[in-house]
This record gives C-alpha cells, structure tokens and sequence, in this order.
C-alpha cells in the first residue's frame, strides 16, 4: 500500500540525524566574504569604466578641438587608475581564510587607506580637471584666433578699461584661482560624496556587519 | 546573538528552520547559507517582535521571508537552476536524507511553487491552519482548499515511487 505523505515525512525525520542544526561559529563567513566580493567587482567594473570614459573623452575631445582637455583628463585618469589598480592588488592579498572577523577588519583597514589615498589625490584631480577644462576651451579654435582671446577681445570692446595679466582679465583669473582653490579644498569632500554614492550601501553593510561581530564577540 | 538567545529562542525552531531551508536550497552549501540568515534575521528583528502572535509563528514567518528573498536574489542573479520549482536533477546528490522515500517527498516539494512548499511544510508540521494563513499572510479558509490541492498534486509527483 502506498505511504501518506504525512507518514513519509513523520518516518523519515525519525530515522534522519537530518535535524542536526548547522555550526553557527562562523556565521558571518559566508557573509563577509560575499560582501567584499561584491566590493571587488564594483571597484573593478568603476576602474574599467574610467579607463573607457578616458579614451572616449580623449576621441570625442580630439574631434571637437578641445584636445587639451581630452589629454589632461586621459592623464590625471590613467594616474587614478594606476594608482587604485595596486591599492586593488593589495586587496587581493588579503586572506579569506582568516576569522570573518579579522577579514572584514583587514577589509575595513584597506577601505581607510584607499581613502586616504584617493582623497589627497583628489585635492590635486579636481582643480586640474577644471583647468584642463578652461585651456581646452580657451584654445578652440574660432576662426582662426583661441576662442579665449576672441572673447577677451570683444569684452574689451565694451569694457575698454578692463584690467588685463598677460591679455586675460584679471576679473577671470581671479575666479578661476578661487574655483581652484575651492576644489582643491573640498576634493577630498568630493570625492567622498562620489564614493558613497557608488559604494555607500556595501559600505553601510559592512558597518551592519562589523557591529554584528563586535556585538557576537561581547 | 548571543549563544542564550541562540540556546532560547532558535534552537528549539530549529528544526522547522532547518526543514523550510532544505526546500528552498538545492546544495548544502546553499543551505548553511539559509538558515545562518534565518538565524541572524530572527536575531536582528527580536525587538519588533510585539507578541501579537506566537514567537513561533514569528519565526517561521522571517524563516519564510528570509528564504524567499534570498531564492529572489539568486534568480535575480542569473543562478540557472533556481527557479519557481527545483527538479530532482538539479540538487546535489551529496546534499540527501538517509531516508530515500523522504529525499524524493522533498523534490517533489521542491518542484511546488514558493509559497506552496511553504504551505505544505507547515502542514505537515502540524500547524493549525489558522497559524499558517498568518505565517503566509492569507486566508484561513483558503487554506485547507490549497493543502489538498498539494497534496493531490504532490502524490501525483510521487505516483508509484513510494510504497
């Protein structure tokens, strides 16, 4: 005769050790791993995307006359690339086989670093982008003449007493030097705002996650 | 967690846990995987817990959540053999009970739809069919009319395999 299934499923678990609950020890193994995982291949996918956007910008820029611009901004990102590639690198080595623990705080290390790094690098990636950009504008060519000086010269026009360093109002410079030093003030803030906007809910996780531990080890 | 709340309040669910994790993995690995966030999810919300219902029916219901979203993620993520429904094939052959006639009732479960398995683990549980329509979020008079159901279909699956 055939079985019930509710007699198959009574029988079967008495005669089963299949009940026996899984170690919890190391529940957050698992989880820790997955995470930084997660990090990688978004970091790995973003420095890919800078790579691409470079060379984009250098054609699109080289096609446009503002070539200037396209080389400064393929330079600065080739450093930023160079330089995250060896801090990813450093990430690579770091032992999965070790306490989630002490994986996710060696993680957590690395993160302050690459930070650190990154912001400094900004103070300095900013500005120089915002002048790549005015070079590579103040250079189009405008029939023949920069389209800076075009321009400079028709304000001139109709403000002849306009005070001039080296042909460029000192109004102008004036504003570039403070938008620089603007950027090269908040950079690091920048960047941080860029960065968890990318990467802020991993980073959210893995706070969630370290409490956790913190709180499991009291 | 602490290793009383663990002692207190999951170990003694466990095995519910541990037997809606198996429906809805198909590796042990996936399985560790499951009942380690049934555990910390049961973990994390115990203060939303207002004792509005059993503290077992609170269990089992993050159980089910948790399995659900996290079958949701890997079919969100591409994992090819996890689907609505998990066929005998596409489970681990290391991942069974000693117990044959209860490996082939758990892929017959595994070929139900989510909320179905669901359904019938409870009921074989035992639980009232009040408490399962709480668990599920439905009806209690759609219940009894959806466990038959399963169970018709279920021994259509098994037709001839078990004696």
């Amino acid at each position: 005769m055939e079985k019930s299934i509710e007699d198959i499923w009574k029988e079967g678990f008495l005669k089963s050790d299949a009940l026996v609950a899984p170690k919890i020890n190391n529940l957050y193994s698992q989880k820790s791993i997955h995470i930084i995982d997660k990090f990688k291949r978004m970091f790995k996918i973003n420095l890919i995307a800078i790579v691409a956007f470079s060379f984009i910008f250098l054609l699109i820029t080289y096609f446009n006359g503002m070539l200037i611009t396209g080389i400064i901004f393929f330079v600065v990102l080739s450093v930023l690339v160079i330089i995250n590639k060896r801090l990813l690198n450093d990430l690579e080595k770091i032992d999965k086989g070790a306490s989630s623990y002490q994986y996710l705080k060696t993680f957590n290390d690395w993160i302050k670093k690459q930070v650190s790094i990154n912001e400094r690098f900004s103070r300095f990636m900013y500005p120089i982008i915002f002048l790549s950009i005015i070079m590579g504008w103040w250079f189009i060519d405008a029939e023949g003449i920069p389209l800076g000086e075009r321009l400079v010269g028709e304000v001139l026009y109709g403000f002849p007493d306009i005070y001039l360093i080296q042909g460029v109002p000192l109004i102008s410079i004036i504003i570039i030097v403070l938008i620089v030093g603007l950027l090269a003030l908040f950079g690091d803030r920048i960047y941080k705002w860029d960065l968890n906007l990318v990467y802020g809910r991993v980073f959210k996780k893995l706070e969630e996650l370290m409490a956790d531990i913190e709180e499991l080890k009291k | 967690m602490s290793s009383d709340f663990y002692q207190t309040s999951i170990l003694p669910f466990s095995g519910i846990i541990i037997k809606l994790c198996r429906a809805y993995s198909n590796s042990q690995e996936d399985f560790e995987d499951y009942f380690q966030e049934v555990c910390l999810q049961i973990w994390r919300s115990k203060d939303n817990f207002r004792e509005e219902s059993q503290w077992s029916t609170w269990v089992y219901r993050i159980s089910l959540n948790v399995c659900l979203t996290l079958l949701k993620k890997k079919k969100s993520k591409g994992h090819h053999f996890v689907s609505d429904s998990l066929t005998a094939e596409e489970t681990e052959d290391n991942y069974a009970f000693s117990d044959e006639s209860l490996n082939l009732l758990y892929d017959a479960i595994r070929q139900l739809s989510e909320i179905d398995r669901a359904i019938i683990m409870l009921y074989l549980e035992e639980k009232p069919y009040q408490e399962i329509a709480e668990i599920i979020g439905t009806n209690p008079n759609n219940i009894g009319v959806r466990v038959k159901r399963i169970k018709t279909r279920l021994k259509k699956i098994l037709d001839g395999k078990i004696y």
